[in-house]
């Protein structure tokens, strides 16, 4: 959700919600055969699954840029990888009656906002990357001395991949959902395990956002009235706020499936000239990659990354004592309480919002809002949200209760500040005494009770915290990069891949002459994480933005705002004095002080987004062009009247997939554009070439870390957008026009399948067929209900196919699998917060010391 | 002359039990809100578990009660069967044809001391049977005037149907505004509103074809007309507090199980309250369940097999004795250790 750093304060405050994943594994023998996983089998986590939910994008990317292991050589090697995840997750969890593939479609503009945000980072970034690479490169070379090394070391250092193709309507999408619906045909034809479950594939063609289509579906079967209401649910996904959503499906037995982000080992090195493990760049004779097995497996020496449950019943739970209040004159109901907590979290941070000045999660915003809740709900008169709605009256209690505190906790966050920084200086004295520190596996199962913890409402313990000001210049001296252990240990120093490079391009380049005494910088922070590379990748977000103030380390950031090494960002709003507000507007929106209306529409214009995002979790897009139009929040005091507001939504016009790109991408990801469309990202007389900026500011808004800060890039204004293309449109070749048109969830069987099989080929391929449409049955689907549609041109029984060159899988010569085109039941009916009937509540899982272990925290919470 | 079947001892109609056969139903009528008959479902509800603590005796100065004190007969059975032997072309080919309460009534003969009376007879090959209507009403003013008890009987049966009304829908929970489910309680309670299944079955030798009223519908009636449909049965009951209590209600349960095992229905939902009327628990019973659960408890002595094959050679014995169109009469006095045949009217 963005709210980044969600799941850590989850996972912290609710300890519980969270246990670890038995997987078995793969068999190895002793002449090397490897015995595959039987998911035929109980599942070794005590439990069945039925339905398996699978938000893509979180598979994609971490195959497509592995932090663990070299990337991927091409698009076929990347898709391998692809299946290779999808088939561990899915022997994991093992689903009895349904698997959904989820891949991102076109966002809502709301969201595209924050897309184009991170692409166009990530452009940067990858600008910044090469341009160290070939500097490292051109510096090896010179030590290396051999003329003969530079060759091969060219060819196989290639440009990396640009994480921008993953984005509706690229040829790589294209590649990707047909690489997909060949391996879900192959699974069904050739895994037993697979034989008896239904297959829905969303790829990037249908509009939505994966894990919201996910939703879609949830709620639509909800309302079939022959659902299972026992029916056991996991998505798996990097967000943090699918367990968010999984609380808005008001379906318990709901379970978030993840990798153990901060599950760290050992990590083998890796070359980050080559990609390949098994030396460093210092050692890189840039010698073609050995395959070892067919797949590669014996390369991979590294354990695989443990996965993680997270369990809604047990937040469920924990929500239910957190949130009880006793003795309301109206009836208590836990459904719309938990539903008036998730909107809450939205207010501390969502994608589609910049959150509120006054809110920050490690702040315990939440708890703050909630202790205004609980206070308020007696008086309210009701709960705030109903069904996805928000009642805007009741919404005004809460943030004319959160406008009181305001000024206090902009004030108690700079003491905060100070204090940390008073004391990382006494700790630097003391480290420079003492050596180094330890070290620290920072897991969420093992790590409660972390070291090190910095004062109460600071980040969350086990970080270090480096305002950018106090950043200890990285000594570098030319052993740095000659020594081996010291570059393996860069890694580990808290920094992005470019920013070490970096670090040692510039510590040779100016023949740093330091000397090391006994302090070697890097193990500063040993104990933190992978570092932002900036990539614009969640995972990198919700790793970085959990490790709260890791520091970016560059003692020259590009970005201007971000302010020299020396003086730290000077930050002009000064929140925790007098008049911020004044200063905040003036600054941020450029308008006069004294001009309160505007803040009073920049609030309201605030209050719809939060009224869209309720709408979007809860009941689906509820307008496809609506979107914030600033860069920044209001505060809370600046909310008022909100009881007279009158909040309504155009479904609006959804984007088609090659506006989106434009919309989403910079000008240096065009090649993933039709390139009719070029001319107008990069040609001076492009009427629209404003917004495709090569260099923008990052404006830091009281944050220490780039990567805090807000790209202040123009929003899209779609009518110019919409012209300018359209201008161009007619130039485009018949394959690229077919991939702007939306497309259809397809629905993949085998023959195995009882019942539903039966009920496909009769209608569709039997001599009595009908029209070329009809409705599931659910008792002949095993609950499955929708329509489904003939694929036209489609014959069942021919021949599966490989779609890719190199034939790494085979084809196969009868197809027993069977697709049809799937549409969810339409969902006029709207989606309602309650239980459904029926339903077996999971066993209670937190007991008596659980229990008070959430009253005595709760009661001073947040007040 | 009368003829008798004997009751005594229920262990002649234990050992081998008699074949049955899932009741199926092959057609259904409704009655609307003004108690007019329909061919359709439009009168189907769908279950929702109500709230608990609600008072059931609110709004029963409201409530619109159907008037059964006048006979309708088998006249809706009757229509409805024949719209569908008129849409199959072919008659029906049952032995016996009747509402469902009559069939309960013999059922529950082994272990039970009531009276009855019932008229049957003979047509087309087919033994009609319904309720004795004069002796119902007779019977039932003897009850109303019965006293010791906390509130009147009209009172306590309004719970019954304030229970179904707080515990249904009118369209599936998906098709359902969350207005509409919480303001339940305030809905008018009208039980002139029905939806009967009519549903072919057997008993050994004998196909019967029933009619009966079912509450309220789990999920969504199959595609497949014939497959089993998950219908429920909502009974309100005291608050089981002690081994009286729970003697009680396993003695109901006899009644419940053979009620909803005649239509095939699979769950009775009973909605439990306090003594002044209060819901306070709801829970949830399997059918099939039921005659094992009362004997595991031990308390009250019933055996479904019994019914059953009492029901069963009963069937065999009036379809050999009533042999001619006149009207007969089936009649059980009370605690009586037989059932009487004889005919009333001749032809
Ligand atoms: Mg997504």
């Amino acid at each position: 959700m963005g709210i980044p750093a969600a799941f850590r304060w989850l996972s912290t405050k609710y300890p519980k919600i969270i246990s670890p994943v038995v997987e078995e594994k793969p068999l190895v023998l002793e002449d090397g055969s490897v015995v595959p996983v039987d998911a035929t089998q109980p599942n070794p986590n005590g439990e069945e699954f039925d339905n398996l939910y699978l938000d893509m994008n979180g598979i994609v990317h971490p195959c497509s840029h592995p932090e663990d292991k070299p990337a991927p050589r091409d698009e076929e090697e990347m898709m391998i990888e692809v299946f290779k995840y999808t088939e561990r997750v899915f022997n994991m969890v093992r689903p009895r009656k349904l698997l959904m593939i989820a891949v991102d479609g076109v966002a809502p503009r709301a969201k595209m906002n924050q897309q184009r945000s991170r692409r166009f980072r990530a452009a940067q970034d990858a600008k910044e990357k090469e341009e160290d690479k070939q500097q490292l490169l051109k510096m090896l070379r010179k030590e290396n001395g051999s003329k003969d090394k530079e060759e091969p070391i060219e060819v196989v250092v290639k440009k990396a991949f640009d994480s921008n193709s993953i984005t509706p309507g690229t040829p790589f999408m294209d590649i990707l959902a047909a690489s997909l619906r060949y391996w879900c045909a192959y699974k069904l034809n050739t895994d037993p395990a697979w034989a008896k479950i239904k297959v829905i594939i969303s790829d990037a063609t249908v509009p939505g956002e994966g894990e919201h289509k996910i939703m879609e579906f949830v709620r639509s079967q909800r309302n079939s009235p022959e659902h299972d209401p026992n029916t056991r649910h996991v998505i798996y996904g990097l967000d943090a706020d699918l367990i968010m959503l999984g609380l808005a499906t008001h379906e318990p037995h709901f379970r978030v499936l993840r990798e153990d982000v901060f599950f760290q080992q050992g990590k083998a090195r890796m070359c980050k000239l080559c990609g390949q493990t098994g030396h460093d760049e210092r050692n890189c004779k840039g010698e073609a990659k050995e395959k070892n097995g067919d797949f590669d497996e014996k390369g991979k020496v590294e354990p695989l990354k443990p996965f993680i449950w997270l369990h809604v019943s047990i937040l469920r739970e924990y929500l239910a004592i957190e949130l009880n209040v006793p003795n309301l004159p109206f009836r208590w109901d836990l459904e719309r309480a938990i539903d008036d907590w998730v909107f809450m979290c939205f207010f501390v941070g969502n994608d589609f919002l910049p959150h509120l000045p006054a809110l920050e999660i490690r702040e315990n915003g939440i708890e703050t809002l909630m202790a205004i809740w609980k206070d308020n709900l007696p008086v309210m008169g009701g709960y705030v949200t109903k069904d996805g709605h928000v009642d805007l009256e009741r919404a005004q209690y809460i943030l004319s209760g959160l406008a009181k505190q305001e000024d206090s906790i902009f004030r108690r966050r700079k003491e905060a500040e100070d204090r940390r920084e008073a004391s990382f200086k006494r700790r630097k004295l003391n480290q420079q005494g003492n050596g180094r520190g330890g070290g620290n596996q920072d897991s969420p199962l093992s790590g409660r009770g972390r070291k090190g913890a910095p004062e109460a409402n600071g980040p969350p313990a086990g970080m270090n915290l480096f305002p950018v000001a106090s950043i200890p210049k990285p000594v570098i001296t030319h052993d740095t990069v000659v020594n081996r252990r010291a570059v393996e240990q860069a890694n580990v120093a808290n920094k992005s891949a470019a920013s070490v490079l970096k670090s040692q391009i510039q510590g040779l380049m100016s023949q740093a002459q330091e000397k090391q005494d006994g302090d070697e910088p890097n193990e500063e922070g040993e104990a933190t994480k992978t570092p932002p590379s900036a990539l614009g990748k969640r995972k990198a977000e919700l790793i970085e933005e959990d490790a709260a103030s890791t520091t970016d380390a560059t003692s020259d950031s590009k970005t201007p705002a971000a302010a020299s090494s020396e003086d730290g960002p000077t930050d002009t709003v000064r929140l925790w004095e007098e008049g911020y507000a004044d200063r905040y507007y003036e600054q941020k929106f450029k308008v006069d002080p004294k001009d309160i209306a505007f803040r009073h529409k920049v609030a309201r214009a605030y209050v719809e987004g939060l009224a869209w995002v309720l709408m979007y979790y809860f009941q689906g897009c509820p307008s496809w062009e609506w979107f914030y139009p600033y860069h920044y929040a209001p505060f809370a005091a600046d909310f008022v009247d909100l009881g007279k507001m009158t909040i309504k939504f155009e479904k609006g016009r959804i984007s088609r997939p090659f506006e989106q790109l434009m919309s989403v991408l910079p000008a240096a990801s065009r090649h993933a554009i039709p390139e009719v469309f070029h001319d107008l990202m990069i040609k001076e007389d492009s009427p629209i070439l404003d917004f495709y900026p090569e260099e923008f500011e990052i404006d830091l808004n009281g944050k220490k870390m780039s990567w805090q800060g807000i790209a202040l890039l123009p929003f899209i204004e779609m009518p110019r957008l919409l012209a300018a293309m359209e201008t161009k449109v007619h130039l485009l070749s018949p394959e690229d026009q077919a991939r702007n048109v939306p497309g259809h969830d397809v629905l993949l069987i085998s023959d195995a399948h009882p019942g539903l099989y039966e009920d496909i080929t009769t209608h569709f391929y039997s001599k009595k067929q009908g029209v070329p449409k009809f409705k599931l049955d659910p008792k002949r689907s095993s609950g499955l209900a929708g329509t489904v549609e003939k694929i036209e041109g489609y014959v069942p029984h021919g021949s599966l196919v490989y779609p890719l060159e190199r034939n790494t899988m085979p084809d196969v010569d009868y197809d027993r699998s069977l697709s049809v085109y799937y549409i969810m039941p339409s969902s006029s009916h709207t989606h309602k917060s309650m239980l459904l009937r029926g339903l077996k509540m999971p066993t209670p899982a937190l007991d008596r010391s659980d229990v008070d272990f959430v009253r005595s925290k709760g009661r001073n919470a947040g007040r | 002359m009368a003829l008798k079947f004997p009751v005594y001892p229920p262990s002649r109609y234990g050992g081998e039990s008699e074949p049955v056969k899932r009741p199926k139903e092959f057609a259904c009528f409704s009655y609307d809100k003004d108690h007019m008959f329909r061919l359709d479902d439009s009168s189907l509800k769908w279950y929702y578990p109500p709230d608990i603590g609600v008072d059931l005796s609110r709004g029963s100065d409201t409530f619109i009660k159907h008037d059964d004190s006048i006979d309708e007969h088998l006249d809706s059975l009757l229509k409805t069967i024949k719209a569908h032997e008129q849409q199959t072309g072919e008659p029906i080919d049952a032995h016996v044809v009747t509402w469902r309460g009559m069939l309960t009534k013999i059922m529950a003969t082994p272990f039970d001391d009531e009276a009855f009376e019932m008229n049957a007879t003979l047509y087309r090959d087919c033994i009609f049977i319904e309720e004795h209507h004069g002796f119902k009403e007779q019977k039932r003013q003897m009850e109303n005037s019965r006293k010791g008890q906390r509130f009147p009987s009209s009172l306590m049966q309004y719970w019954g149907y304030k229970f179904e009304t707080l515990s249904t829908l009118p369209r599936p929970w998906g098709e359902t505004t969350r207005e509409y489910i919480e303001g339940r309680d305030e809905e008018v309670v009208n039980n002139k509103e029905q939806y009967c299944s009519v549903v072919r079955t057997g008993f050994g030798k004998s196909i019967v074809c029933l009619g009966g009223e079912v509450d309220a519908i789990w999920d969504a009636k199959p595609g497949t007309p014939g497959d089993p449909i998950n219908w429920v049965e909502l009974k309100t009951s005291a608050e089981i507090r002690n081994h009286t209590d729970q003697f009680k209600f396993d003695r109901k349960l006899m009644r419940y199980w053979i009620q909803s095992f005649l239509l095939g229905v699979p769950k009775i939902i009973v909605g439990f309250r306090t003594q002044d009327g209060i819901l306070s628990k709801v829970e949830e019973l399997k059918t099939m369940s039921i005659p094992h659960e009362v004997q595991r408890r031990g308390l009250v002595k019933w055996d479904g097999n019994v019914c059953i094959k009492f029901t069963s050679l009963f069937l065999d014995w009036i379809r050999l004795n009533i042999n001619d169109e006149g009207v007969w009469r089936i009649r059980r006095r009370q605690k009586s250790d037989h059932i009487e045949l004889f005919k009333v009217e001749e032809v």
